[in-house]
């Protein structure tokens, strides 16, 4: 919208914009049909938010499964199940057929024969430190390689400085057998040593196990624990992060985790070329007055000559109803195959910035749209001390501007899905539904920021459909 | 300083007096933990004819940790860079305690018979060994006979 957000402005044109009655009407379909959302909603994911303390019982447990059913010791059983992701039925049915392969590919015992020593040896030297030491001084893993116990412990000194942890293998050349807990535990000599191996072997324990995963909120130390390993929505209690639980990153439904990966390295690369896109003021293609976008809307109306216009491609407002919203779509050019490399190169690099400077202006969006809300809450607070209202009472508007933030962010994630599809019937349709979704959200954002002159029924009623488009795109997203 | 481990002291006066043919390495006057290095190019290959300088550094938790060798002379090889790093992979995470400078050295030298250009650190090297090897060996020969000739 523009400039100027004071409730007064707002009130003169609001109510009789006719572009978005209209397919506001052609969707009353809609409005009978209340959904609970929670049931139908694709996202919705089974999460747990776990501290360190119930992570170790968890893993524990597995742990002692193990041990009872195969009567092995809790180390082992360790390092069997780190190097089987977790699954306790697995290792124990491998273990039944054929304990000895599992052993080898488990790298607990070695792939070829232990080296063999003499019994009756008293003295033997150690090949790492050269030394002669008395028998008893000496150990060796399953593969036989004896070092002196000295040299075991500036091993693992070295290896847990480096973060090395369930990795640390025997000394030998090309030997990889690996060293089990209390294995290093009982000849590892500082305490301090100790208690970092540990903590190491825990942060490996988790990064092994497929249901868990380590919030990357900052400084938090919250694992979640889903049954479904899926790029579905994780989201932290304790810190507040929302990501996604199969890669991390942000949480970035529709698109999957590898277009997100390729999105965000893409947009690293070019952030020159794309950095002109950048601009908060636009010319009013009517008038040519300067306007500054200062809310997240895209339904720009210029404060001098009225004209309702979009800032995304400056194209009248009117054309961006549900049906013909066509401003999200890139139109590729048919016959860019018989083109020049030039062009071909300059026809990429639009392609690209059509959708880079979508995605761009949605996560702007949302960051004005964080004050509009502050703005909100401000007026409401007036209303309220004024007696004009309850605090209940305007509730719903608070409930529009938190499902304005949740649609637009989902807004977001389409364009980097929809610049790596490829042509075709898919890609039309994610496009039309995208387009929608566009469309009742540019709608809602209006509404909520002409909330005075708004009616509730009207907003609540906005609130229900932008939802259940968005929840349509995802549907789809979450089914393929 | 701390005193040398006796790995050190045996490790080194083996190579004094059973030095590895090709190569010699001598420890500075001044710290026992650094070594002067010159291989000979091998037979056969590009370097061939050329001695090559390098620096080898025994850190403070050697064997545990591997030695640090670099090439002082410029060299033109897929798994060299400028400043002279190697690409070996006993020298990073395949580095085991029970190896020594000895089979360092001998690593080095075999990398010099038989560049590997599929695990490169010189990437425009790597490329033309890939592309063109006729060209890419012409390059070395000529940089052993620039750098590694002693006039
Ligand atoms: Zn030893
Ligand atoms: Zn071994
Ligand atoms: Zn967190
Ligand atoms: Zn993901
Ligand atoms: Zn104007
Ligand atoms: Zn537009």
């Amino acid at each position: 919208m523009s400039s100027e957000t004071n409730a007064e402005s707002d009130m003169e044109y609001s109510e009789d914009d006719c572009s978005y009655e209209d397919y506001y009407n052609s969707v009353d379909d809609c409005d009978s049909e209340q959904v609970d959302f929670k049931k139908v909603d694709p996202e919705h994911h089974m999460l747990d938010c776990l501290s360190v303390e119930e992570v170790e019982r968890l893993l524990n447990e597995s742990v002692e499964a193990l041990c009872n059913e195969l009567e092995v010791v809790p180390s082992l059983a360790k390092v069997l199940l780190h190097t089987h992701e977790w699954a306790v039925g697995r290792v124990i049915s491998q273990f039944r057929s054929n304990s000895s392969q599992l052993l080898i590919s488990s790298c607990v015992k070695p792939a070829i024969p232990p080296v063999q020593h003499q019994e009756n040896l008293t003295y033997m030297t150690c090949p790492v430190c050269i030394a002669t030491h008395p028998r008893e001084k000496f150990c060796s893993l399953a593969c036989g390689h004896m070092f002196c116990k000295d040299c075991w412990a500036m091993h693992f000194e070295v290896q847990i400085s480096l973060g090395v942890s369930t990795g640390i293998a025997c000394m030998a050349q090309d030997c990889g057998v690996l060293t089990p807990e209390d294995f290093v535990l009982s000849l590892a000599p500082r305490p301090q040593l100790r208690e970092k191996y540990q903590m190491f072997c825990f942060r490996d324990y988790v990064k092994s196990h497929p249901h868990l995963r380590f919030c990357p909120g900052l400084n938090c130390n919250v694992v979640m624990l889903s049954k479904e390993l899926k790029a579905k929505k994780a989201f932290c209690t304790q810190c507040k992060t929302m990501f996604c639980f199969n890669c991390s990153l942000d949480y970035h439904a529709p698109s999957d985790c590898n277009t997100i990966k390729r999105w965000l390295t893409k947009c690293a690369d070019d952030s020159e070329t794309a950095n002109y896109i950048s601009a908060h003021t636009k010319d009013c293609p009517k008038c040519h007055v300067c306007i500054e976008k200062n809310g997240g809307c895209n339904h720009m109306q210029c404060r001098n000559c009225k004209h309702n216009f979009c800032w995304m491609c400056l194209g009248d407002w009117k054309a961006h109803g549900a049906e013909y919203y066509e401003c999200s779509r890139y139109k590729e050019n048919p016959n860019i195959a018989n083109e020049s490399a030039h062009a071909q190169a300059r026809e990429a690099l639009k392609k690209y910035l059509h959708y880079y400077e979508r995605w761009e202006n949605h996560s702007k969006s949302l960051k004005l749209e964080e004050q509009t809300v502050q703005q909100i809450k401000y007026r409401i607070n007036e209303k309220v001390m004024t007696c004009s209202g309850t605090w209940i009472d305007w509730q719903y508007l608070m409930d529009a501007a938190a499902l304005l933030a949740k649609c637009r962010y989902t807004l977001q994630y389409t364009y980097p899905y929809a610049y790596y599809l490829e042509p075709g019937p898919r890609k039309e349709l994610f496009e039309y539904q995208q387009a929608q979704l566009e469309a009742e959200i540019e709608n809602l954002s209006w509404k909520i920021e002409h909330a005075e002159t708004t009616h509730r029924g009207d907003l609540e009623n906005q609130i229900d459909i932008a939802e259940k488009r968005r929840t349509t795109l995802l549907k789809d997203f979450f089914e393929s | 300083m701390a005193a040398l481990p006796r790995r050190i002291i045996k490790e080194t006066q083996r190579l004094l007096q059973e030095p590895v043919p090709g190569i010699s390495a001598i420890p500075d006057e001044s710290n026992a933990r650094y070594f002067h290095v010159i291989v000979t190019g091998p037979e056969d290959s590009p370097f061939e004819g050329g001695s090559f300088k390098l620096e080898l550094f025994l850190p403070e938790d050697y064997p545990m940790s591997a030695p640090k060798v670099r090439f002082i002379t410029k060299i033109y090889h897929p798994n060299i860079d400028r400043l002279g790093r190697i690409c070996l992979d006993i020298l990073k995470d395949k580095w085991s305690p029970a190896l020594q400078i000895r089979t360092v050295l001998l690593s080095i030298q075999a990398l010099l018979s038989a560049p590997n250009p599929d695990d490169p650190l010189a990437n425009d090297v790597a490329e033309l060994w890939k592309v063109n090897e006729s060209e890419a060996i012409k390059n070395a020969k000529e940089w052993t006979r620039k750098y590694a000739v002693e006039n």
